[in-house]
Parts: C-alpha cells; sequence; structure tokens
C-alpha cells in the first residue's frame, strides 16, 4: 500500500511533539568552559575563588614561617552570608587538598569549633592513645586557623541584575595575628527576562 | 609575540588576543611561578578562557584541584597579566592553554 500523506502526518507530529519534550543530558567537564553559568553560586564560582586563594597563599609564603614543617592547619568557621544555602566545603575542600598536596600544610580532622571533631573516631582514638600511652606527650597545636566568609551583593539598572560574591578567608596564627588574608570577587551580570529576580 | 611551545592558543583567539610576555620565577617556598601577558589586538572586548597544567621532573601531569578553566575579559587594546604558581614544589614545568569562551551566555 503506498503512504498517504495523512499516513505520514500522523507519527512524524508525534515524532516532533513527544521527541521535543525528551531532554538532552550530558556530562561535561566540572572545572571545564562549558558548565552552566548562572547567577547564583556555580560549582565552578568555588573553583575560581580556590585557585585564586592557593595561588595567593602558596605564593605568600606565610606557611614556611613554623618550626615544624608542614605546619598544622584548623579549620575555623566559614559564614555563608548569601541568600543560598551553600556547603562551604565545596570551597574549603579544594584549599584542604592543595594544601595537602603542596606539602605545607596538614589539617586536623580532630580539632573543630566548640570542640567538635570533624572525625570523631580519630578523636577517639588519639585519646584512647595518649590513656594508654606511658607518658603522656603534649598535643601538638595548629599553627594556624582558617576563617573566612562568603558575602553577596546584589544591583540593578534598568534591567541589566548584578550579583558579586566576595569570597574572603583569612589565616590567623596561634598569636592571634592574621598572617595572610585574602579577597577574591567574582560578578555575573543577567537581564530581567533570563533570571527571576 | 611570544612563541613558546608551552603556550597553547587557539586559532581564533590567535587573531585577535596574543601572548606578548612570560616570566618565569621561584616563590620564597620553592613554587614555580609563571607570569603571562596578554595583548587584545582588537578594539573589541574579548572573552576568553585559560587554564594552567603542571609537569613533574619526568613530565608526568600533576593533578590539582586547582587546575581549572578560568575564564577572563579583556578590554579592546588592552593588556592583561595572568599569573599562576605551581600546586607542589616538585612542579617543574607547566603548559598553559587559552581557548575563546565556548558559551556566548
Amino acid at each position: 500500500m503506498k503512504p498517504n500523506f495523512y499516513s505520514i502526518l500522523l507519527p512524524v507530529s508525534a515524532l516532533l511533539i513527544f521527541g521535543g519534550c525528551a531532554t538532552h543530558t550530558q556530562y561535561v567537564e566540572t572545572t571545564g568552559p562549558r558548565t552552566i553559568v548562572t547567577t547564583d553560586i556555580n560549582i565552578q564560582d568555588f573553583s575560581y575563588a580556590a585557585e585564586d586563594m592557593i595561588k595567593s597563599l602558596l605564593a605568600s609564603g606565610a606557611l614556611d614561617k613554623t618550626q615544624i614543617q608542614p605546619a598544622m592547619l584548623a579549620i575555623s568557621r566559614i559564614v555563608n552570608n548569601t541568600t543560598q544555602q551553600i556547603d562551604t566545603d565545596l570551597l574549603i575542600k579544594k584549599i584542604r587538598v592543595a594544601l595537602n598536596q603542596s606539602g605545607k600544610a596538614l589539617t586536623t580532622t580532630t580539632m573543630g569549633i566548640g570542640g567538635i571533631a570533624e572525625d570523631p573516631m580519630a578523636k577517639g582514638i588519639q585519646q584512647e592513645k595518649e590513656f594508654y600511652a606511658d607518658k603522656k606527650e603534649p598535643q601538638r597545636m595548629p599553627n594556624f586557623t582558617l576563617s573566612g566568609k562568603i558575602i553577596e551583593k546584589r544591583d540593578r539598572q534598568d534591567d541589566v541584575r548584578q550579583v558579586t560574591y566576595a569570597f574572603q578567608l583569612s589565616l590567623t596564627n596561634n598569636d592571634g595575628l592574621a598572617v595572610w588574608e585574602e579577597e577574591k570577587q567574582i560578578t555575573k551580570q543577567g537581564k530581567r527576562g533570563v533570571i527571576g529576580w | 609575540m611570544i612563541a613558546d611551545k608551552r603556550v597553547i592558543t587557539d586559532d581564533t583567539l590567535k587573531r585577535k588576543v596574543s601572548i606578548v610576555g612570560l616570566n618565569e620565577g621561584m616563590t620564597p617556598g620553592g613554587f614555580l611561578q609563571v607570569q603571562i601577558e596578554v595583548l587584545n589586538q582588537k578594539n573589541s572586548m574579548q572573552n576568553f578562557s585559560y587554564r594552567f597544567e603542571w609537569f613533574d621532573m619526568n613530565g608526568m601531569l600533576i593533578n590539582t584541584p586547582t587546575s581549572v578553566w578560568i575564564p577572563r575579559q579583556i578590554e579592546g587594546q588592552e593588556t592583561l597579566s595572568i599569573t599562576a604558581v605551581a600546586p607542589t614544589t616538585t612542579a617543574k614545568d607547566f603548559r598553559v592553554k587559552f581557548m575563546e569562551n565556548v558559551r556566548k551566555d
């Protein structure tokens, strides 16, 4: 049977209607240039900020001034002062990994704000080891603490909306002096039709 | 214009933005430090991204969380200095890739 116009129209229309609804999902490199850019803090913003922070910290030589190398680092409070719910480890973990790889600093996981350990089991093992040791050695204290803040500032002019994220970090030695400080600002612009604010 | 095989630029961007300077040094802590000066030869603003890769003495790539494509803008006829610090003291060489932004949003 020779297909007529209407017998072809129906499946083609169905393909266009339902095929148009299909999503096309693909992997992209997390640190690559094809990631989605929105006015929220995107995953790549943490990467840009961490890259700048590490570059500045390693170049400063602040971590080289301790008697025992590598220096010992404890993570203090990282304040999220943005309108978004974000996990600040997206920034801090990258910095920790980079410092660990650099050989300049190791981060303690048994000390935290309010005495809460990041790794409670490691803290338990450490305490048990101290308990059973014949001679209790004084526990090594961190040479530095790392604290910081992420701030959001929004502006608009006509239909252009702008948002700036300021990533601020301070490295404080055990004399209470900030021996290294850095700020990285990331600004994005969008038009009202594209974004919902 | 600097011709260094460690600096790789895509053909489209090469016609607009050129590398005019390259400095290498060491930080006090023994990290390799690189500064690259780029010039926008056009009168209009250009968007591009770059990424540094670091290699140890055996030429092996050092995997680091800070090796990311970083977008930058450069105004017409402007020069821009891009700096990078190696992630470890074992990094003895580098490669930097420049490319025109693939996203137009």
